[in-house]
């Protein structure tokens, strides 16, 4: 009767696949225009604080919440923040889903890069690559063939659930690795060949005054928030296949060690060879990003040495590389939506089939719709950018609903031990009980190596919610200090459609929480393992039940019932 | 097993409602940022401007409100009620107001608020006070505005002194339309073309033609004349589509941050209300007015007939058109009932019964004025007649109806810097038609005032703008009272009578293009206000036109430090140096850059520099060597982007508005990077650092996680086959 939980193999098969979650086109195409724009190695000093003070506590938080519920950002929240909440893991599981939609067209283009790399066609003295890259844009066909190639892909790396996907992983990251090394090789040999290594000595010097101005580190916050992936809900999803005994702080260093380790690779290879061979740099590098993944870098790239084998291994090499990067991010981005339907009760492959369909689906109009050309004669997907205009910040809210948990746990939990008299009541209480009661019990449940001390209840519950009002502030007031219009809503830039869009879609949520927590929710729980629940706000949940037991009143889903359901 | 996936068929409304919001991702709205690519080619009006532009469909109002569209005429009430409206959305600059408070007005006399009411309906006239800030400054209790700040010029735009001439109001709440629309909405794309500010009111470049950008004259001119859009014969001229079409809203918004302007449409209100509402249609009962033979209603409705020479109001008597009424344009003081030519009343003050005497200038003021027991013993000319050693303290008569004692008090009241005079020293008033500019004087043939040229010069430049004819007022016909003789001769203020269209009552469907054909002068004459004979003087010797700031391929950029910017100034140019400066703002990649679209940058707001004259250095000019003033604008070596700078040079004697490259223009010069790259020390230092916490981090992390179980190699084939539950028992084992 019972059902098997699904589990990755290992250790590393989760760590590939959460780096292949946190590793996206971000840290190749946006960190380096990033570190351009802000003072080469000025910004590296904001990037890597907030490497600590921010993505780390998030994945670390993400992966306890995971490990103990066993289900995806749904049942997560149903269960961490309670039944009236459930509505926050859909929200979360939306805003990935939507970003889905167009980043798979993104992953083509990555896609048919390589191809145009891998066949010359971007070498040669008369290419001009605005000419290549609008007539890719424009062509329909091409950029919808590519999205359908990279969905498939997808799918079929995860139809078979976390074994397949943590082996596609392990293999394209390890490949992102060579093929990274052998760009940045190859990178360094071009800036060096000019006389001086200024694109790695850009990237590596800190200007004292730019230090001190907080755009600089406004921007390292959003670089450092947004390309580890970090409150997204990819970590939870992917602790669901942890084995039972799993690190989990050791895991989120890791994870994010690594995706910051790949942004240096990745920043150094874009800028040195960029600083080798344009007159103009830094002017080229603060461009946007896919102008200069898609016009300056094949370019500069068609000017490596040992032609005609170099130019074609870095083009193709570094296309290779940022395909698969956003390859690894399709799958956690469709793994994170099929888990909630599992979760649910569907089946496997009928959730993947059903994701695939909605991604291609409602990639669609990015993909084909509003193709313009900016004002210097390139082609832009405005649909597109106007869906990551909407959704971009929408990923903040997953950040802030994970915190939410962790403030409601540690509140009630307090509460409920000064009741039965196992915590000291009054504020000092809380201070020490409830703040800390996240992490003593879900934390350091000792199959942990490293011990997380007080510094994560402090970034958590001091430096986390600073930060997350910094970034929506000054966010929105940039947009509304910049954009004209920026209250209506038929205004693409604007904060009115973003607005909006969040708005109908939490309303949509809250209403739909009360359906979603009348269903039975399936726990993917490996044998042994402590996921005891009791404690926490959605513990007393009926309908919570482990994958093959039966939830209440949910006993007509046997096998028997539903194939008289079929008949009738 | 149970199947879960049959979850699907017994309920499907989950699935379902799960996919619904993906449904949303289609409702994105429209995309309205048109992105421009190259000036727009075509020659035809819809090939090149909005449809809204071609139609006439302005941007303040939606298509189907006819009179906010100038396609019907404002009465009084729908004026009053959009002057309260945008006074209501744009509080920081309009502030509405109707007649005055009252009090001791600058003559010592006490007047109350209802001294400025029509003498029939009882409707003060109402007025906008249009000035940046309005809301702080000092407040005048007189008047009853705040806003009132020593070093802005007062500007007196006046619209309708003559009830019939509707066309005089209509262009002045234009202007207060323009003005609300523009103030702050810097770079709008007014017709649509793509292009902004690219074709200012008059001739911006001297070369003789209006249609400075040429769009109008690239548009066929047959089968179809679509150069002469407005059917007056003349191609491209003002008014017509594509002609004067996008103006600057920079100035626009400069100017009212540096003046007081004074918007007064509807000056006669009364006589403005029976010319629509009884007299038109008594003369032409089913007709419009612009298709009646007679002539219209021109005076207030000051009742003449009961009480003669000193009426009391009487609101009961209904108006005798045969003899009630001032004309309020022959009202004023100045020189006020010299016998002159036709339009005067033969016996001043008389009224011709049984006949309609249109110019009639009002009652004798028999009062002995200054209480010296003599009466009328010197007249309002600016001379002391009597040679008692004050002037102009008796006088004959005039200033006798509410419209002209509230222009009156109103100008003699604004005196914000206190040294006696009144601030107004450009003003305009709108009359209808002829299709001329007229100067001072009115009073007197074959004279000339003392600033003669001066005045004709400004004349000129209004009158090259709207291709009106620029005549001495008394060359038409000579007046006496009229309102520009006064504000030139009392007070000095440089004042023109614009005579527009072509018709007391011109036709509907004429009204927006005569509009837009005129709506430039009332922003001239608010340019011109600081200082307008200083101005003409410059400009009539060709000195502010020389002056030139240097364009943004001619600067050169230090390889560190600030970046000098110069402004060359003629010899004869009596400039300010405190008065003076550069502005300038940077355009920079935006924060807000999106991963996907086109590139963005942020703009930062205006700052100013001081300008310092540097010895030993001279610049070029048509008449010799100029003095180079120079801005030190500080720009970091680090910094990439943009550079936009603009001059306002200020004279001694307090012009402040001369604006370099052009009005609300600027130039722009791109910015590189300008600092070394890096220091080797430096970045090995940082290098070493990164490299420590990321990859010895990682090194650290990954050693740990080794040392702590085996790692299961994932590259072998067999691993594969193994089942779950061995998996989990695997990593028990390890």
């Amino acid at each position: 009767m019972a059902e098997d939980s699904d589990q990755f193999n290992g250790r590393m098969g989760l760590i590939f696949a959460s780096i292949g979650a946190a590793i996206g086109t971000g840290n190749i195409w946006r960190f380096p225009r990033m570190v351009g724009a802000n003072g080469g190695g000025t910004f590296l000093v904001p990037w890597l604080v907030f490497l600590f003070i921010w993505s780390i506590p998030l994945v670390i938080a993400e992966y306890a919440m995971g490990k103990r519920s066993r289900t995806g950002t749904i049942g997560t929240f149903r269960i961490f923040a309670g039944k009236k909440f459930a509505w926050m893991g859909l929200w979360t599981a939306w805003i990935s889903t939507a970003i889905g939609f167009y980043y798979a067209v993104v992953s083509g283009w990555t896609i048919k890069y390589f191809q145009l790399g891998i066949t010359g066609a971007l070498n040669g003295e008369n290419v001009d690559t605005t000419e290549v890259w609008n007539a890719f844009l424009q062509n329909p066909g091409q950029v919808i063939f590519f999205q359908f190639l990279v969905i498939a892909l997808t799918l079929a790396a995860i139809w078979k659930g976390a074994k397949a996907i943590e082996k596609v992983n392990f293999y394209l990251m390890i490949s992102l690795f060579a093929l990274l090394f052998l760009t940045l090789f190859l990178s360094l040999w071009m800036d060096f060949s000019d006389g001086s290594l200024d694109g790695a000595l850009f990237m590596f010097t800190i200007d004292f005054d730019m230090l001190f101005e907080p755009e600089v580190w406004i921007n390292g916050l959003s670089q450092s928030a947004w390309s580890c992936s970090a409150g997204m809900g990819m970590c939870i999803t992917y602790a669901v296949y942890m084995s039972k005994d799993e690190d989990t702080v050791l895991n989120a260093f890791t994870m994010g060690l690594a995706n910051n380790s790949i942004s240096i690779i990745a920043g150094l290879a874009v800028l040195s060879a960029i600083f080798a061979v344009n007159p103009d740099p830094l002017g080229t590098v603060t461009e946007g990003s896919s102008a200069i993944t898609f016009l300056a870098l094949p370019e500069v790239f068609a000017q490596a040495p040992f032609a005609p084998v170099g130019p074609l291994f870095m083009m193709a090499g570094f296309f290779l590389a940022l395909s698969f990067a956003a390859m690894t991010s399709m799958i956690s981005t469709v793994e994170l939506c099929v888990r909630n339907f599992v979760d649910h009760g569907f089946e496997r492959e009928k959730s993947v089939a059903l994701t695939g369909v909605a991604l291609f689906l409602f990639g669609l109009p990015s993909a084909v719709m509003w193709i313009k050309l900016d004002d210097s004669g390139v082609a832009f997907p405005q649909f597109l950018e106007v869906q990551d205009h909407i959704w971009g910040y929408g990923l903040m809210f997953s950040g802030l609903f994970i915190a939410f948990s962790i403030w409601k746990y540690g509140y009630m939990r307090w509460k409920s031990g000064v009741e039965a008299g196992v915590a000291p009541p009054g504020f000092k209480g809380y201070l020490g009980f409830g703040v800390s009661a996240f992490r003593d019990d879900f934390i350091n449940t000792g199959d942990n190596d490293i011990i997380v001390g007080r510094w994560w209840d402090l970034l958590m519950y001091l430096a986390f919610p600073i930060l997350f009002s910094v970034l929506m502030f000054s966010y929105f007031a940039d947009m509304i200090a910049n954009t004209d219009n920026v209250w209506s809503p038929t205004n693409p830039n604007g904060l009115g459609i973003i607005l909006l869009f969040w708005g109908v879609i939490a309303a949509l949520f809250i209403s739909f929480n009360k359906f979603l927590i009348r269903r039975p929710l399936y726990r993917n729980i490996p044998k042994g393992a402590d996921v005891d629940i009791s404690s926490l706000p959605g513990g007393d949940d009926e309908l919570v039940v482990a994958l093959g037991e039966v939830a209440p009143g949910f006993e007509h889903l046997s096998k028997e019932y539903s194939i008289e359901a079929e008949l009738v | 097993m149970i199947q879960n996936g049959k979850v699907l068929r017994t309920r499907p409304s989950f699935g379902v409602l799960i996919v619904l919001p993906l449904l949303l991702s289609l409702f994105a709205p429209i995309a309205n940022a048109d992105f421009a690519q190259e000036e727009p080619t075509g020659t035809e009006p819809g090939d090149i401007w909005s449809d809204d532009y071609n139609n006439m469909i302005f941007p303040w109002a939606s298509e189907n409100e006819r009179i906010l569209q100038f396609k019907e005429y404002h009465t009084y009430d729908t004026m009053k009620t959009r002057m309260l409206r945008l006074a209501e959305d744009n509080p920081d600059i309009f502030q509405f107001h109707e007649g005055m408070n009252g009090g001791t007005n600058a003559r010592g006399e006490e007047v109350t608020a209802n001294a400025y009411e029509g003498w029939f309906y009882g409707h003060a006239s109402p007025w906008l006070k249009i000035t940046g800030d309005v809301q702080d400054g000092e407040y005048n209790p007189f008047v009853g505005d705040t806003g009132n700040y020593a070093d802005r010029r007062d500007v007196m735009i006046v619209g309708n002194h003559h009830a019939r001439e509707w066309m005089s109001y209509t262009v002045a709440i234009m202007q207060m339309e323009v003005i609300a629309f523009s103030y702050n909405n810097i770079g709008y794309d007014n017709d649509g073309d793509g292009l902004i500010d690219e074709d200012p009111w008059g001739d911006a470049d001297g070369d003789g033609i209006l249609d400075d950008d040429g769009d109008c004259l690239r548009l066929a001119t047959s089968p179809t004349n679509y150069q002469d859009s407005n059917g007056d014969g003349t191609n491209c001229g003002p008014g017509d589509l594509g002609v004067d079409e996008d103006y600057s809203e920079q100035f626009i918004t400069d100017l009212v941050n540096s003046r007081e302007i004074y918007l007064i449409p509807m000056l006669n209100v009364d006589g403005n209300i029976y010319d629509r509402d009884v007299y038109m249609p008594g003369q032409c009962p089913n007709e419009e007015a612009w298709d009646c033979s007679a002539a219209g209603w021109r005076k207030n409705l000051r009742d003449n007939t009961v009480t003669g020479v000193t009426p009391i109001p009487d609101l009961d008597e209904s108006v005798d058109e045969g003899c009630d009424g001032v004309d309020l344009n022959r009202n004023y003081q100045f020189e006020w009932g010299a016998p002159l030519g036709a339009t005067g009343p033969l016996v001043p003050g008389a009224c011709y019964a049984g006949q309609n005497n249109d110019v009639y200038n009002g009652p004798v003021d028999d009062t002995d004025n200054d209480g010296d027991g003599q009466i009328n013993e010197d007249h309002v000319d600016g001379k002391d007649d009597d040679a008692d050693g004050v002037t102009d303290e008796d006088w004959w008569g005039g200033n006798s109806e509410p419209e002209t004692k509230f222009i009156q008090d109103l100008t003699e009241m604004n005196d914000d810097t206190g040294d006696g005079s009144s601030e107004f020293k450009a003003t305009i008033t709108h009359h209808s038609f002829s299709e001329l500019i007229l100067y001072p004087w009115g009073h007197c043939t074959d004279c000339q005032s003392p600033d003669h040229e001066q005045l004709k010069y400004h004349g000129q430049q209004l009158a090259d703008m709207t291709q009106y004819a620029n005549l001495q007022s008394s060359d038409l016909y000579p007046t006496s009272g009229d309102f520009c003789d006064w504000h030139y001769g009392v007070h000095g203020s440089y004042c023109y009578t614009s005579e527009i269209g072509t018709a007391f009552h011109q036709h509907e469907d004429d009204i927006d293009h005569i509009a837009v054909r005129n709506i430039g002068t009332g922003f001239y004459i608010a340019e011109i206000a600081d200082s307008p004979r200083e101005r003409a003087d410059l400009a009539i010797a060709n000195i502010s036109q020389q002056n030139y700031l240097k364009a943004g391929d001619k600067v050169e950029i230090p390889a560190e430090g600030d970046i000098p910017v110069d402004l060359c100034v003629s010899a004869q140019f009596p400039y300010s140096e405190s008065q003076s400066k550069i502005e300038w703002r940077t355009v920079k990649p935006s924060r807000l850059q999106s991963d996907y679209g086109p590139r963005e940058w942020a703009t930062t707001p205006w700052q100013s520099v001081d300008v310092n004259m540097v010895e030993g250095e001279s610049c070029s000019l048509p008449d010799g060597n100029g003095t180079v003033l120079r801005g030190m604008i500080p720009i970091s070596e680090t910094a990439i982007g943009k550079l936009h700078y603009k001059a306002t040079l200020s004279t001694l004697s307090g012009s402040d508005l001369f604006q370099y490259p052009a009005e609300g223009a600027y130039y722009e010069l791109d910015l590189s990077y300008r600092a070394a790259y890096g220091s080797f020390i430096g970045s090995l230092f940082m290098f070493g650092l990164t490299a420590t916490f990321v990859w010895g981090g990682l090194a650290v992390c990954l050693r740990m996680m080794l040392s702590d179980e085996e790692e299961i190699d994932l590259a072998a084939p067999e691993s594969i086959e193994i089942e779950p539950s061995e998996a989990v028992l695997i990593a028990e084992n390890a």
